[in-house]
């Protein structure tokens, strides 16, 4: 199966299908409301020019638009997530925990902190998630 | 307002902003936590040694200062992984008490039980350890 160029919109499809098509995504996260962003910075050295919005909307273990966006969109959502690429790749890649990046301030979250506590399973589902299909990253080799 | 009365002194660790996060969120939230807070004296350390980093918190009876790296001789020092920390917010509160005996509560005593999860000074100072659990837990 051909590898999805990551931080595009057909990563985002595959990334959506993924979560759906996960049997226990669904249970895990009926209560969870609101949208996500996920903000990529800008890392010309490593393939990624100008920084990167993508907008996710969930609601009660339904997944709604997976969409890459511009900024004003982005920060519209109820949660946004910002790391630079490289803690991006290390995340989905599972060399960095999400939890110990937030509390480095490798990543940074704009949104009701005590909201995520209360719906770590979630959060930790859709991060799992995130590395479980094949990925082409811009800095790896063709 | 809660944001005034956590006061954080340890910009150069990224892990202070989360907690002063949690706790002005809980204390702007949930207003029954305000008068525990008020009620809090004592100095809590928090050591994450796998990320090396470390704050103390020095509460002051509705007052909160945090300060970089574990300062003193605290009351309670709490040390635990970056990833296991999190679940303390977890532990739900029944009867104005921290409540052990659900999923979450349970995965506190077992990581407490394994030494993942060491809580310094807990049978000195029961009551801070109480309170300090209620105004964070997010549940």
């Amino acid at each position: 199966m051909a590898k999805i160029k990551a931080l595009t919109q057909e990563w985002l499809d595959a990334y959506k299908a993924a979560i759906v098509a996960d049997p226990e995504y669904k249970q895990i996260a009926k209560d969870w409301e609101g949208s996500v962003s996920l903000i990529c910075n800008a890392d010309p050295g490593k393939g990624i020019p100008e920084p990167i919005y993508m907008f996710q909307d969930y609601w009660h273990g339904d997944v709604g638009e997976f969409v890459v966006c511009d900024k004003a969109k982005a920060d519209s959502a109820k949660f946004v997530m910002t790391g630079d690429y490289s803690r991006w790749k290390q995340v989905a890649l599972k060399e960095l925990d999400a939890t110990k990046a937030l509390l480095q301030g490798k990543l940074k979250m704009k949104g009701d902190l005590p909201y995520v506590v209360r719906n770590i399973k979630t959060v930790n589902k859709v991060i799992d998630i995130l590395g479980a299909f094949e990925t082409q990253w811009p800095d790896d080799p063709e | 307002m809660a944001d005034t009365i956590v006061e954080n002194r340890a910009d150069e660790v990224p892990f202070s902003y989360v907690i002063a996060e949690l706790l002005t969120s809980n204390l702007q939230q949930k207003p029954n936590k305000m008068k525990t807070f008020q009620n809090m004296y004592g100095v809590v350390g928090l050591n994450l040694p796998d990320i090396e980093a470390a704050i103390t918190l020095i509460f002051a009876g509705g007052r909160v200062r945090i300060d970089p790296g574990i300062v003193g001789k605290p009351d309670l020092t709490i040390i635990s992984s970056s990833e296991k920390i999190i679940s303390l917010n977890a532990i739900n509160i029944k009867f104005g008490l921290p409540y052990y005996f659900d999923e979450a509560g349970m995965n506190v005593l077992k990581q407490l039980a394994s030494g993942e999860l060491k809580i310094k000074g807990m049978f000195f100072h029961p009551i801070l350890l109480t309170r300090l659990t209620k105004i964070m837990s997010v549940m």
